[in-house]
């Protein structure tokens, strides 16, 4: 847990000094990702640095796990929090396992340790160990020296990782990629991260919560879907987008929205008559067809008119199959690009959970927004 | 043909003139980089420092080293030592000083900021940091400006010769002096020779020096 207690940061004095952080308090809890949000000069990358104390507060107090930094050894601070930055700063007269060694080797493990760590640490980042950890970083390029970056950075396993618009200089599709395994390991990993970042996408992307940051001042703190749809001001509406109900749709899952219980299932044993039957009385044009509890596909009025026997011989297969993990912006895709409003929803195992339509995801999204109106009118 | 001829006959006192030549360039390069090196590495933490010590160091090489033996002699006399080796010495260690501080100083001045950046963040303190990244990075540069300060000192001895410091200085003195055009092309040809082969020897220390990694970097960037 990092707590900023009302930090003010100048930098120079007298005439000279630039107020580069004002007043600013806020907590990142233990194991979330916090990212700092802003046009650049906004302050950011300075409340970062002054975490690990590479810049001196002015006033005001930074508490690590409790712990006031300023009564720690700055050394010492920085060994226990992990650092990777957008220009990345390989050692290149190191190789790759020496610049991952670099902290553990500072801190005094024993050279196994150090070796199993490396290996370990690699395999983690999808580098192959056997291949990688002898070349040096020149032999790299740009998306697989960010990854020994971050590897780096979780060298010495610590606690706390500071991040300072670390996909910031890789090209936008490994920039993707290289998001999305991150996102994996702090599943696993739970780190408390500290995240700097001038990207509204990476930040709704990545953030448990945002802090954005306007001249050295916090604007607002919130979780991604909150500050996009209820704003606190213009410079936060203006910040994140006109098209910010389309980018609530990147964060809002699949499982938030899909219903679990949708009635038009039917099994597919049964005859095509009777499901006819069925669909007439609810006045359905379409439904989806289990077998053994794994959705093979669907039927339509149409494909069952004057049909006899079990609809399982009738049934279209469906172009796609949600999943609980899939942000609802995909799902609304695929509805558009396959002409579909009902999409199934399956686990690993392909056993059915429920069906999304354009109906549950826009009722979702009305919702965020009548909670935003009742806040206004409060 | 005849100054080929010159050095056969003299062969023992040329290896001898030689030999005095190495060890008033070997030992003012060891004494100079021990002292430059240092030098360089400390301004790089202090810019006033820096523009000073640089501009001393540039005054330095503008002196004549002719003059400089002069202005040597009586303040050196005072401990008996204003004529032979010791006066070259002291010249050529200041004489190098200029190419080791300044190559020093910007070859640690030129690590990306990013890399110093990262070792700080990281918790390397500044020993660390110099030690572990700053110099292995500098290595290449530093000694680049060692490669300079030899190849000079080579010419800058063999006029020390006038001073009674040795070397083969003394063939193109004493060449000069008694018309003999075979001496003076004999101690020319070897100074010449000489540097050619330090030149060529420091490219290779260079090169052994300079961290495996910096090496494919370079070679990756061309």
């Amino acid at each position: 847990m990092i707590v900023y207690d009302h930090l003010t940061k100048i930098f120079g004095e007298g005439q000279d000094a630039v107020t580069a952080l004002e007043d600013v308090t806020f907590t990142i809890e233990k194991g979330e990702i916090v990212i700092f949000l802003g046009p650049s000069g906004c302050g950011k990358t300075t409340t970062l640095r002054l975490t690990n104390r590479l810049e001196s507060i002015t006033r005001g107090t930074i508490e690590v796990n409790g712990q006031n930094v300023m009564d720690m050894d700055a050394v010492q601070l920085r060994r226990q929090m992990g650092y990777v930055i957008q220009d990345i700063g390989l050692f290149p007269n190191k190789t790759i396992a020496e610049n991952i060694a670099v902290v553990p080797k500072l801190l005094g493990w024993p050279k196994d340790k150090i070796q199993d760590r490396v290996q370990e640490l690699l395999t983690m980042v999808r580098l192959d160990p056997d291949i990688y950890q002898n070349r040096y970083p020149a032999e790299l390029s740009g998306g697989q020296q960010q990854r020994v970056g971050v590897a780096r950075g979780l060298a010495a396993d610590p606690e706390i990782l500071l991040m300072d618009e670390p996909f910031g200089a890789i090209d936008p599709i490994n920039r993707e990629q290289i998001q999305d395994e991150f996102l994996k390991l702090q599943e696993k990993l739970k780190k408390t991260i500290a995240f700097v970042s001038h990207d509204i996408h990476e930040a709704i992307k990545m953030g448990d919560k945002i802090a954005l940051f306007e001249k050295g001042r916090l604007v607002q703190y919130e979780r991604p879907e909150v500050l996009l749809t209820q704003p606190k001001n213009k410079y936060v509406s203006d910040f994140v987008g006109a098209d910010r109900a389309l980018k609530v749709l990147g964060i809002i899952k699949v499982k938030d929205v899909y219903n679990p219980k949708p009635k038009n299932v039917v099994q597919s044993s049964d005859i095509a008559q009777t499901v006819l039957n069925a669909m007439d009385r609810r006045q359905g044009q379409f439904s989806i067809v289990l077998d053994q509890g794994k959705p093979i596909g669907y039927v339509t009025r149409k494909l069952l008119k004057y049909e006899e026997g079990p609809v399982k011989e009738l049934v279209e297969a469906f172009p796609i199959h949600l999943r609980e993990r899939t942000p609802t912006r995909d799902a609304l895709s695929f509805m558009l690009m396959y002409d579909f409003t009902n999409l199934c929803v399956v686990d690993a195992n392909h056993n059915f959970l429920g069906t999304v339509t354009y109906n549950d995801i826009q009722t979702k999204i009305k919702q965020s927004y009548t909670s935003e109106v009742e806040q206004e009118g409060v | 043909m005849d100054t080929l001829n010159f050095i056969i006959k003299n062969i023992d006192h040329v290896l001898f003139l030689t030999w005095e030549h190495i060890y008033m360039v070997g030992i003012s390069l060891v004494i100079a980089t021990l002292i430059g090196v240092p030098l360089g590495i400390i301004i790089t933490k202090n810019e006033n420092l820096a523009k000073k010590v640089i501009n001393s160091a540039n005054i330095m090489m503008t002196v004549p080293s002719i003059a400089l033996f002069g202005l040597m002699l009586p303040v050196l006399a005072v401990i008996g030592q204003g004529l032979g080796k010791v006066p070259a010495i002291i010249a050529l260690i200041l004489y190098s000083q200029l190419p080791i501080i300044r190559n020093t100083y910007v070859a640690i001045k030129n690590v990306p900021p990013s890399i110093r950046n990262a070792g700080k963040g990281m918790g390397m303190n500044r020993w660390e940091l110099l030690k572990e990244v700053e110099i292995p990075i500098a290595v290449p540069v530093i000694v680049a400006g060692l490669r300079t300060a030899a190849v000079m000192n080579i010419g800058i001895a063999a006029i020390a010769a006038y001073v009674g410091a040795g070397g083969l200085g003394v063939y193109i003195q004493n060449g000069i002096d008694r018309v003999y055009p075979e001496m003076i092309l004999a101690g020319a040809l070897l100074v010449s020779i000489f540097a050619i082969l330090v030149d060529a020897a420091m490219a290779l220390v260079e090169k052994v020096l300079t961290p495996t990694g910096i090496q494919i970097q370079q070679r990756l960037s061309q």
